[in-house]
Order: structure tokens, then C-alpha cells, then sequence
């Protein structure tokens, strides 16, 4: 199920109507490096695919206690990463903001860094 | 009525006699016993830097515990001794049981479906492709 979502936006958008003029090159793929260069070729790259990083590694309880797991979902600044950045599925997402809330309550996370 | 669980962190000054947290841990652990709680786990994580000032420190003393309690009032007992503590500067509590219930309920549901579709892609997806490179080559 977490694997089908973020394929099809972005199947769409690679097939954008407005590209319908010259679709010649493109189903070649973006990787062909042709002799002409890419003259239009603003959009040709390759979006990878973002995962779940707790759906693979299994994990059902995010541990607040442990602030090196929820650092690299949290900005510089202390800010949480929106789900579109991390690729975290909505369910794990939403304990994972938990997590770091109370990571942030008992001085293990900050709320914002203080420079 | 059913047991919870609790997680129980606080924070002391990092200047506190080693000591005086023993003395603190064990009036706690006393109102624990008095209200037939259980005092699973305790663990003193040390001095550690916190993420950002808390009464114009840097730095605490973290002790970390685990209770199983049936009621409450245990909780609000030992929040009340934390908080008039002058060692102590922070303090958290937090629900853990209902939590852990869910995580079981994932997991086990998860080790349902595996036994129910055993293995099926990587056993076919390899034996085709010997074959086509023997006939290119």
C-alpha cells in the first residue's frame, strides 16, 4: 500500500500535457546522453523513489527516548519535516511527531535552536 | 482494573551530589511501594547536554524510570515530590501501555500476513534471465 502512493503523482506529472508536442525523445528516457543535448530538457530527471524509512525497518514504536532516531526527521532549526521532504508514510509520520514533541518536552530535541 | 505503564524522566541539576539523586530515588520509590505499584526499570543516564537552556543550565542529570501502576494517584504523588525537589529542573511523565498494545496488535498482524503469502517474487525473477544471456551469448 505505502509504495503505491508516491508513484502516481509523479506519473502524472512526468506525463504533463503540456509536453504533448514533441514526446519523440522522451520515452528513450532522460539517461540517454544524445549528441544534441537537452535543448527542453528542464524536467528530465529522475525523481527517486522516497520510502518509509520505519515500514522498512519494521519499526511500530518510535522511542522519544532517543533523540540520534528522530534527529534526521527534524530541521536545523528545530523544525519537524513535513512528509513530502522524508517520504515517512501518514501513519508513522503521525507518531513520529509525537515522538519528537516529547523528545521536545524533556530537553532531548529543541524546540528551536537558539543561536 | 487493568495495569499501566508509565515512563517516568527527570532531569537534575548537574551540579547534585550523586548522593542526593540515591536519596531522591529512593523517597520515590518508597511512595512506588506504598501504593503496590511495581518499579520495573531505573536507569540513570548521567549528566547529558540538553537540547536548550532550562533554568539557565546546559547541562542535567538524566534518571529514567519505568513503573507499573494501577492507579493514578501514584503519578500525581511522585510529580508533586519532583516538582518541589530543588534538585530537580525538569520532569516528564508519559502513558506507555495503550501504545504498546498497538505496537503488538502491528506486529503480530504483520507476522499474520507473512505466513500467509510465503515468498513468491524472488525464485522465478531469477531463473528467466540465465537463460536469456545463454541465448544472446
Amino acid at each position: 500500500m505505502p509504495d503505491e502512493t508516491p508513484s502516481a503523482p509523479q506519473q502524472q506529472t512526468s506525463s504533463a500535457p503540456r509536453h504533448a508536442g514533441p514526446s519523440g525523445p522522451r520515452p528513450s528516457g532522460p539517461g540517454g546522453a544524445r549528441p544534441g543535448g537537452p535543448r527542453r530538457g528542464k524536467r528530465n530527471f529522475v525523481r527517486k523513489k522516497k520510502v518509509c524509512r520505519f515500514c522498512v525497518e519494521k519499526i511500530d514504536l518510535i522511542d522519544y527516548k532517543k533523540p540520534e532516531i528522530l534527529q534526521p526527521f527534524v530541521q536545523e532549526r528545530g523544525k519537524i519535516l513535513p512528509r513530502r521532504m522524508t517520504g515517512t508514510c501518514a501513519r508513522h509520520q503521525r507518531w513520529l511527531t509525537v515522538a519528537i514533541k516529547r523528545a521536545q518536552n524533556i530537553a532531548l530535541l529543541p524546540f528551536a535552536s537558539e543561536i | 482494573m487493568e495495569d499501566r505503564l508509565y515512563d517516568l524522566i527527570f532531569i537534575c541539576r548537574p551540579d547534585t551530589p550523586e548522593a542526593e539523586i540515591d536519596k531522591l530515588i529512593a523517597t520515590l520509590q518508597h511512595s512506588v511501594d506504598e501504593k503496590q505499584a511495581k518499579l520495573e526499570k531505573i536507569e540513570k543516564w548521567g549528566v547529558r547536554r540538553l537540547a536548550y537552556r532550562v533554568h539557565k543550565l546546559r547541562d542535567g542529570f538524566f534518571v529514567y524510570m519505568l513503573l507499573r501502576s494501577s492507579h493514578g494517584e501514584l503519578l500525581k504523588e511522585l510529580e508533586r515530590r519532583l516538582h518541589v525537589s530543588d534538585a530537580v529542573i525538569k520532569y516528564l511523565t508519559i502513558r506507555l501501555d495503550e501504545e504498546i498494545k498497538r505496537q503488538q496488535k502491528l506486529s503480530k498482524r504483520r507476522e499474520r500476513r507473512a505466513a500467509r503469502r510465503p515468498r513468491k517474487t524472488a525464485t522465478p525473477a531469477a531463473t528467466p534471465a540465465p537463460e536469456q544471456a545463454a541465448a544472446n551469448g
